[in-house]
């Protein structure tokens, strides 16, 4: 097995843990910011780890988070000056590679969509989660529209009907609604 | 008798039937489809099987699992997709076979070989369990403790990628785990005097982000691939066929279900030993590997399968998972009210039974599933990113929100999706989090007690180890996997068993 092969030619992502992404010899662009964000994080958890219980008894609560913060530590220290000794990858960008703007997108929508779900609720945050995701990732209106909610019943009726799973209703009277359902169909039998 | 009755209940209730059936139709298709994964569909259905008793949400994940480990297989020949991670190695020479017009004749090898490793993991499972278990009644706390920093370790260091990464990755969800309130003292642990922190971090908003959404947002990368559909003969491979690559198969199904059996590592891993291991042992192939070679297909396949029954050993009999799938099913018995480990098979062995069970019948399934139903396959798992994507997101958040119904969890499960689309383009090991968290309580709780008995001196700690052949092998381990990765030892490796160079 070539020690490069990654599962895909394209952008070494990572799509399985026996092969995960990057590459061993080389750094990706926006490595050595997100090693230095892991390194920082690691040594604000380590500080935290030792606020727990100190280090007075070996088993104490704080002894088993402190040992795994300072593992983290060290293991970012290393891994810190690996990256930075390495040679950049050449023909990779942020912006192509790491960051398109359709990821950007959707980050922002997800965040949009947590913040939005409560006030306005799971049935009109979701229509538009999908229509507009889908929109973007290329399809007509049409088809967007069309597919993003004629999905959206269908989760609704699986999740809301058949799991009960009680997601935030907002604006939308859906308890009402699921009544009416429950009715028709008690009205069949 | 006991024993053969638990087997059966899947076979006497047809509710249970009808869920393995279902979730190992659903399986071949979620591991088929490029962007769903069974790690991914397994965490986002913990959440929506919590309120079901026990067998039938067990019955469907098994399915699941089953399925999704052979699915995967299909795209990687169709397609030249991977559709699962355990599917990397099928593509080598999978996919050339289908070039040449053997599709077909792939497919259906590749069934036959999963199904044949799937049995010899259930095998291996079903007489390996009881005896590990009995013994594993005679472990030390040290000793669980030795095997979950094992587990962690061991993705790390039998995948190509860093060991240091896969300690960061380890030690990362150990942090994650520890989060809350200490359950025995009521300490607060990283919770940053931060109220909404006190309870901890939902695993299962960890795992659906880390596999759900970092998974989906990979794919966006891939919105505008077209993939090149091959056509399909014959399914249904020769007895001559199969006989011939018999001996590789039995051979790479034990290799995979030892890598299986190991804490912490999956199918993926085992069939890319297994591809390795038939180029090694394989003298004169038909077809050089990489070009279509029938043994390139076998010995994955096997592999994969046949780690599936190998996983649920250790899960089973230690409470300490295989690899990532059978990490968030310890998730799905915590939640259930039950603590898999030695006490879970003398207290309940029907569990056991019923598993083994599950996973024969959904077995039985991939074989008649794996060879039919190739044009209704063909059509769906063409399905387009574009609806598949955004589809995956929201199932992502109605999985996370739905266990506590707190929003929180969401925001928890976004923060751990953006970590892991970062941490798999820079080449950090995704599983070694899961086991992290998963593994944190067993190790901190299993840590306290061997240290408590040892009166908090090391000398005795220690003494402790070295009186026991189970701790000493186990440290060794330990210490062998941090060696083994030092340029020292890499450097005397390489003088001790280097080839001497033929003269010009």
């Amino acid at each position: 097995m070539d020690p490069n092969f990654r599962g895909d030619d394209d952008h070494h992502d990572g799509t399985s843990d026996a092969t995960p992404g990057g590459y061993p010899q080389q750094r990706r662009p926006g490595e050595v910011f997100f090693t230095c964000f892991l390194l920082v994080a690691s040594a604000v958890l380590l500080n935290e780890a030792f606020g727990i219980s100190g280090f007075d008894k070996l088993s104490a609560p704080g002894t088993v988070p402190v040992v795994t913060a300072a593992i983290m530590v060290v293991c970012m220290a290393i891994i810190f000056f690996q990256t930075i000794r390495l040679p950049k990858v050449t023909g990779e960008s942020i912006a192509r590679d790491i960051l398109p703007w359709r990821v950007l997108a959707f980050v922002g929508f997800l965040v949009g969509y947590a913040l939005a779900v409560r006030p306005l609720g799971f049935l009109p945050t979701t229509a538009l989660f999908l229509v507009f995701g889908i929109r973007l990732l290329g399809r007509g209106w049409v088809f967007s529209v069309g597919v993003g909610l004629g999905a959206l019943v269908c989760i609704w009726i699986v999740f809301r009907i058949i799991f009960t799973v009680l997601m935030p209703p907002g604006i939308v009277p859906e308890a009402e609604l699921v009544q009416i359902i429950r009715n028709l169909f008690s009205g069949v039998r | 008798m006991e024993a053969l009755s638990a087997f059966v209940t899947v076979l006497a209730q047809p509710q249970l039937l009808a869920l393995v059936a279902l979730g190992t139709f659903a399986g071949i298709y979620i591991g088929a489809i490029p962007g769903l994964s069974v790690t991914m569909a397994v965490s986002i259905l913990i959440s929506f099987t919590f309120s079901w008793s026990v067998y039938p949400a067990l019955a469907l994940m098994v399915g699941i699992y089953m399925g999704g480990v052979y699915g995967g297989a299909r795209t990687a020949i169709l397609l030249n997709i991977p559709g699962a991670p355990s599917a990397i190695a099928t593509a080598l020479d999978g996919y050339p076979m289908a070039k040449r017009g053997e599709a077909g004749q792939a497919i259906g090898v590749s069934t036959v070989m999963s199904v044949i490793g799937g049995f010899v993991g259930i095998a291996v499972l079903a007489v390996a369990a009881p005896l590990v278990s009995d013994f594993a009644l005679r472990f030390q706390p040290r000793d669980y403790m030795f095997l979950a920093v094992l587990g962690i370790l061991l993705v790390g260091s039998l995948s190509t990628g860093s060991l240091v990464k896969g300690i960061f990755a380890g030690a990362l969800g150990i942090a994650i785990g520890a989060v809350g309130r200490d359950p025995l003292t009521f300490t607060p642990r990283f919770t940053f005097d931060l109220s909404l922190l006190n309870g901890g971090i939902s695993f299962i908003a960890v795992m659906i982000g880390m596999f759900g959404v970092s998974e989906a947002l990979l794919q966006l990368h891939h919105v505008d691939k077209k993939a090149i559909r091959q056509k399909v003969g014959r399914i249904i491979p020769s007895w001559k066929v199969v006989r011939k690559h018999l001996p590789l198969s039995m051979q790479t199904s034990t290799i995979g279900v030892t890598i299986g059996a190991l804490p912490g590592t999956g199918g993926d891993i085992a069939a890319l030993m297994a591809y390795d291991h038939a180029k090694r042992v394989t003298k004169n192939p038909e077809r050089p590997f990489g070009d279509g070679a029938m043994e390139g297909l076998v010995a994955p396949e096997a592999a994969n399968n046949a780690a599936v029954g190998g996983a649920f050993v250790p899960m089973m009999t230690l409470g300490i998972p295989g690899d990532a799938v059978t990490a968030i099913m310890i998730g799905a018995l915590f939640i259930h009210g039950l603590n898999p480990g030695p006490m879970l098979m003398i207290d309940r062995p029907e569990m056991f039974w019923f598993i083994v069970g599950a996973l024969t019948f959904a077995n039985i399934f991939l074989l008649i599933f794996g060879l039919t139903g190739i044009r209704l396959f063909t059509k769906l798992v063409e399905m387009p990113r574009a609806v598949l994507i955004p589809l995956i997101l929201i199932l992502s958040i109605v999985g996370a929100y739905a266990v506590n119904n707190a929003i929180t969890d969401v925001y928890w499960m976004l923060g751990f999706g953006v970590l892991g689309y970062f941490m798999r383009h820079y080449g950090y090991p995704l599983g070694p989090v899961i086991l992290g968290v998963i593994l944190s309580r067993l190790l901190d709780d299993n840590w306290r007690r061997a240290i408590i008995t040892a009166r908090e001196d090391w000398g005795r700690f220690f003494d402790g180890v070295f009186s026991s052949a189970l701790s000493s092998v186990l440290l060794a381990a330990i210490i062998f996997i941090f060696l083994s990765h030092t340029p020292p030892w890499k450097w005397a490796k390489a003088r001790l068993f280097a080839r001497p160079k033929p003269k010009e």
